[in-house]
């Protein structure tokens, strides 16, 4: 068996005249935190589902865990966890009485199951609860749950589906402090999510925007990409800056932040001198302006520019 | 195996879990029957009568206890004009008024022919229809009993005899066909909202991505209901023969293994509920519409007979009017399965044609 996790080779998917993903190509080695970053309606929920098994693709294949997603999803089916953006599991069955549920239809004996939920249990820190119905366990419990439930049948691969959204920053820390656990065990992780921040913590990101792959790199590569094009500047008035700033040759997108402006340009000597140019036009008092290192959401904003240009 | 048995033993933690589903099933066949055996009575007996007796005579007084003596007319009171006859039977007070007449017993013993009136309240024709035909064979009765007319010698010896039900009870007719009723009503329904809820709440979509397979969920699913489906019906059973007192001529299994094929035709009905609906109460809005005219058209409590033909064809296609013959059938005639054989097929031949239908429909929406 060779090292690749799940390889997309042309998946696409179309809904009727709607193409939800278009000509989507990757492929993941074992053992690390894939990131699929796209605003909402991308085709990222579309994308997983094609990859677990239960939506075929329209055309192009893939593989997951060796098995081929037309073909064989049956297979995939048993080699794969699956965590979906909204809580699945059953609100009326305490923690334990879910587990042994799952575990059961995933064909696990009583006796390893057993072992397994334990394991589990102490791994998420779950084990308090294991008597509590899982419908009065708070949001990040929740889906700290379903994760433990993902992970019992021992998968290698497990697909979360924005398992952060709506959750509050410390629940959400504490979920991905349990994701780079599972990653250090081995298992592969394809997380898709919208929060820049969470992005960073992946070993490779795709950006996908209506249905097509973008940009696909480590964080760092994305962001050296771009970390010479990236002005900030503090000055005032501010709002008069930003207008005027933003019809400037070689401007291609402005963002306020506080009291500064982030200005992506083209070229940033040349950019630099047009800024000065303007600022002395327009009566704007320019207090600082040097270059800056790029973070995800400005490779992020940029790539939406590049998009429509 | 193990997964259909997995999918079981969650499903009843769910049904024990869910108090109002729970209290429905239990509450819900006790109210009917005690509504039915004990409330619902077609038998007219005791008709509220207002008596204006203006001859006030033995033999006028011995007429009004014969109808009294009869059990179908009661004495609501008695009055002393026609204005308070008029008011009674205007309010409701009175159902029947008999007036007798000045002269009475004088117009009768001259052989003069004397006017003996009864006033009836016609809204109502099922107690109307009562005392009408019973005033006149009690008034007959009484002449005769007095010697005041010949007794006819018919040459022939007419003698109706009623059977399987000879004292016309109608918790004979009602307790019976209430087995059909409330499996029709709750099976589907509880089925129905099992099956949308994993849909509503989320868990279809964890569902899927299990090895699981469609059928396996389905029937992990309904073998629950089953169960229930059968104490229901058992317990209704027992009650109207331990306390209702309804004999059960025929035999026990037969009634049991085609209960049972009525029970799979309205689990049918409802998996085709949730397949076609979204959220519970669509489910239960489908179940609804359904149970309404079977309760109507099957027979349970209006006579098919009388229908005009086009609402007596719509009958057949409704699973309740074929399972009330079987189980009075059986209950209080003792009919044996090959008796029943032409409410069978038709049952057979639905259930066949409900559970593919729905799993089809089933497995497309997991699509």
């Amino acid at each position: 068996m060779n090292n690749i996790a799940i390889q997309a080779d042309k998946l696409t998917r179309k809904f009727g005249k709607f193409t939800a993903v278009d000509d989507i190509s990757f492929s993941l080695p074992y053992g690390s935190i894939f990131g699929f970053l796209g605003a909402n309606g991308a085709g990222k929920s579309t994308t997983i589902r094609m990859l677990c098994g239960i939506l075929a693709p329209t055309s192009g294949t893939g593989k997951v865990a060796g098995f081929d997603v037309q073909t064989q999803s049956e297979q995939i089916k048993a080699a794969i966890g699956y965590v979906s953006q909204r809580f699945s599991l059953y609100s009326d069955l305490t923690v334990m009485e879910n587990l042994l549920f799952f575990g059961r239809i995933y064909g696990l004996v009583n006796s390893v199951l057993k072992q397994r939920i334990q394991e589990v249990l102490l791994l998420t820190g779950l084990d308090k609860y294991h008597d509590r119905l899982a419908g009065e366990l708070s949001g990040g419990w929740k889906q700290k749950l379903g994760i433990a439930n993902s992970f019992l049948h021992n998968p290698k691969i497990i697909f979360l589906d924005e398992p952060t959204a709506g959750i509050d920053p410390i629940a959400r820390r504490s979920i991905w402090e349990l994701l780079y656990q599972l990653a250090d065990q081995g298992v592969s992780l394809f997380v898709t999510t919208h929060y820049m921040e969470e992005a960073e913590r992946c070993n490779t990101i795709a950006f996908i925007s209506q249905g097509k792959v973008f940009k696909m790199g480590t964080p760092s590569q994305l962001k050296h990409e771009i970390s010479d094009q990236l002005l900030q500047v503090e000055c005032n008035p501010l709002l008069k800056a930003s207008q005027a700033f933003s019809k400037l040759e070689g401007v291609m997108g402005l963002t306020v932040y506080g009291t500064t402006l982030n200005i992506n340009v083209r070229n940033l000597e040349q950019a630099k001198v047009l800024i000065e140019q303007a600022a002395k036009r327009e009566n704007i008092n320019i207090t600082s302006m040097r270059p800056i290192p790029a973070s995800l959401e400005d490779v992020f904003s940029l790539l939406d520019i590049e998009k429509e240009s | 195996m193990r997964n259909i048995k997995a999918v079981m033993f969650k499903e009843f933690i769910h049904i024990l879990r869910d108090r109002r589903t729970l209290v429905l099933i239990i509450v819900m066949p006790l109210i009917q029957l005690t509504i039915y055996g004990f409330g619902i009575n077609t038998d007219v007996r005791h008709l509220r009568t207002y008596v204006y007796d203006q001859d006030q005579t033995y033999l006028s007084r011995q007429l009004v206890d014969a109808f009294v003596q009869s059990d179908y007319f009661a004495i609501a009171k008695k009055v002393h004009s026609l204005r308070e006859v008029q008011d009674g039977l205007d309010k409701g007070l009175a159902q029947v008024a008999l007036i007798i007449p000045p002269n009475f017993t004088g117009d009768v013993l001259k052989k003069k022919g004397s006017q003996l009136q009864m006033v009836i309240d016609g809204t109502d024709s099922t107690p109307a229809n009562v005392a009408l035909n019973s005033s006149q064979a009690i008034v007959n009765f009484f002449l005769q009993s007095q010697g005041l007319m010949q007794v006819l010698v018919s040459p022939v010896d007419f003698r109706p005899r009623l059977w399987y039900n000879p004292a016309l009870k109608s918790s004979y007719f009602m307790l019976p066909g209430l087995i059909g009723l409330i499996l029709q009503f709750m099976v589907p329904m509880i089925t129905a909202s099992a099956i949308v809820r994993e849909k509503e709440r989320g868990n279809i979509e964890q569902l899927l991505v299990s090895p699981i397979k469609p059928y396996e969920l389905i029937l992990g699913k309904i073998i629950p209901y089953v169960i229930i489906g059968v104490l229901i019906a058992s317990s209704i059973v027992m009650v109207m023969h331990f306390i209702f007192r309804v004999p059960i001529r025929g035999s026990p299994l037969t009634l049991f293994w085609l209960t049972l094929l009525y029970l799979v035709v309205c689990l049918g009905i409802g998996l085709w509920a949730s397949a076609i609906a979204d959220n519970q109460q669509q489910s239960s809005q489908i179940v609804m519409f359904f149970a309404m005219p079977s309760i109507l058209l099957s027979g349970f409590i209006f006579p098919r007979e009388t229908m005009p033909t086009w609402i007596h064809f719509v009958g057949y296609f409704i699973p309740m009017t074929y399972f009330l013959k079987i189980v009075r059938g059986i209950i209080l005639k003792g009919m044996g399965f090959f008796d029943l054989i032409e409410q069978v097929w038709p049952l057979l031949l639905m259930a066949t044609i409900v559970i593919i239908f729905s799993i089809k429909r089933f497995g497309k929406r997991i699509e």
